[in-house]
């Protein structure tokens, strides 16, 4: 019943997609838009699949993740280190909470400029800006999961010896694990969006600057594929990410 | 967040003076042109804030902004609320919604350009994207939170479907979906900022790509600023609007998404 249940809301879900797949087919066959303008599906998913299989095309696919994965590591470390200190020291948690509130409602896209004055236009600059935009989500996750970790646990670790901070290393952050990795995908899907801009903004290799150099000269098709590219990486990592996630996270109760 | 006790908001604003100290230092500290001392930044807001073309052009953002935002509310929150209340919407347009997340709604700015233009419709239709998602999905999570016997008791007494969801729905998810508002207006900014820094032609992205290209680096600093408070103005503004709203609610607990 219920296997029956979930393959019917898949093929619901199906419907939407198929449909405006169908509107992109009819208006493209019906002439209403030159192709200069819209491509049929056809051509599109024909170049992405030409596309993924030549090596200039994964190079660029490469240097785009490799900023990804360099801005979002970062992110992460930083993120949790900061988040658990802000829980475990009174200090930290002092200078950090204000900071973040300053710092959270400001669109960081527009310290990229900062970033490519002070960093160059190579890769330093796009890890720093993929960096300041996951990191706050990761840092307010940590921080609010581990805030609410039942204390009877870190007293009874307290109580059998545990020095304080091994206490947060090894009970708090283990114990506010689904809080944090909420803020990791959320700051993942921020760092796939947020390297696409930068090279898109500035940029000689990358998924965003093909998809700029496509629009310069007029090719409409180049234009989708990095876009689908993009969306497809998305929903990769972020279905990885919900595997590790069932994974590291068996046991506890109410995740699912 | 810890607050400082007494004054409230004193520690926002301690902590905003703290950054401004450690750029003033850190700029004298490396000494090179990309990084003017904040000093030398702020001194140039009021210039660009005198300037009327540039007010135009900061007017003329807001404007895109207030009406992408606008737009997206009014289809976001129907559609999320009835996804909310029924397992049959929520399917057909998850799936749909998954595909759309990771795309960076101002890398369609190139596509929707050759439909509609440079104009303001494609930076509008732009934002209108980027603010919807968020609203949606905390529409979503109200609307399928609501209590279950406020529903039946209005159904005993006769009340209709759609005024369920109007009556009863809306207002008992409207703490969720004023935080799924907030993520959407931080949201609209970015885009509004990235659409302009993309479709060059007006607006604060463009004063800014057009400073750092001339080498004006303390109005690309000025321009940064600017945007920052910008952001932080809107949020705090709109926190007053929800506390004002939804008092009788938790504190927002939610997380401050910005993604694009």
């Amino acid at each position: 019943m219920i296997r029956a249940g979930r393959l019917a809301d898949t093929l619901i879900g199906l419907v939407p997609i198929a449909l405006i797949l169908l509107a992109w087919q009819a208006v493209h066959s019906a002439g209403l838009a030159p192709p200069a303008l819209l491509p049929s599906p056809a051509a599109v998913f024909t170049r992405l699949a030409q596309q993924l299989g030549s090596p200039a095309y994964l190079e660029h696919a490469a240097a785009t993740l490799y900023r990804l994965f360099a801005g979002f590591g970062l992110a992460l470390a930083v993120g949790v280190a900061l988040g658990v200190a802000a829980t475990g020291s009174r200090a930290v948690g002092a200078v950090t909470g204000p900071i973040v509130r300053v710092l959270a409602p400001v669109p960081k896209i527009a310290l990229y400029p900062a970033f490519i004055l002070t960093l160059g236009f190579d890769d330093a600059s796009k890890i720093a800006a993929v960096f300041v935009d996951a990191v706050f989500p990761i840092l307010i996750a940590t921080r609010q999961g581990t805030a609410v970790v039942e204390p009877k646990l870190a007293w009874s670790a307290r109580a059998a010896g545990v020095s304080p901070a091994r206490c947060l290393v090894t009970v708090v952050l283990p114990a506010a694990l689904p809080s944090v990795l909420t803020g990791a995908r959320i700051g993942l899907v921020i760092s796939c969006i947020v390297v696409f801009l930068a090279e898109m903004i500035t940029s000689t290799d990358g998924l965003g600057h093909l998809l700029v150099r496509a629009a310069r000269n007029f090719q409409t098709v180049d234009m989708f594929v990095p876009l689908i590219t993009i969306s497809l990486l998305g929903l990769t990592l972020n279905a990885a990410f919900n595997a590790l996630r069932a994974r590291l996270l068996r046991g506890f109760p109410e995740e699912s | 967040m810890t607050r400082l006790p007494g004054i409230p908001g004193l520690a926002p604003l301690v902590a905003f003076a703290g950054l401004l100290a450690g750029w003033e230092v850190a700029a004298r500290g490396i000494g090179i042109d990309g990084l003017p001392p904040a000093s030398r930044a702020l001194a140039e807001v009021p210039g660009i804030l005198a300037d009327p073309e540039s007010l135009i052009n900061i007017g003329a953002s807001l404007y895109r902004m207030a009406l992408g935002f606008a737009l997206g509310v009014a289809v976001a929150v129907p559609v999320g609320l009835m996804m909310g209340r029924s397992r049959h919407v929520a399917a057909f347009f998850n799936p749909l919604l998954m595909v759309i997340y990771p795309v960076p709604k101002a890398a369609l700015m190139p596509i929707i350009m050759l439909w509609l233009g440079v104009g303001d419709a494609s930076k509008t239709l732009v934002i209108f994207l980027g603010v919807s998602l968020p609203v949606v999905y905390h529409s979503y999570q109200g609307g399928r939170a609501v209590e279950e016997k406020m529903l039946w008791s209005a159904a005993a007494m006769g009340m209709g479907a759609p005024a369920r969801l109007l009556r009863i729905v809306l207002p008992a998810a409207l703490p969720e979906i004023l935080v799924g508002c907030r993520t959407g207006l931080v949201l609209a900014l970015i885009t509004m900022v990235t659409s302009e820094m993309i479709a060059r032609q007006s607006g604060v992205g463009n004063i800014l790509f057009n400073s750092l290209d001339m080498a004006q680096y303390d109005t690309v600093y000025a321009m940064i600023v600017i945007i920052g408070v910008l952001g932080l103005a809107l949020d705090a503004a709109f926190e007053r609007l929800r506390a004002a709203l939804v008092g009788w609610a938790e504190p927002s607990q939610a997380l401050m998404v910005g993604t694009t």
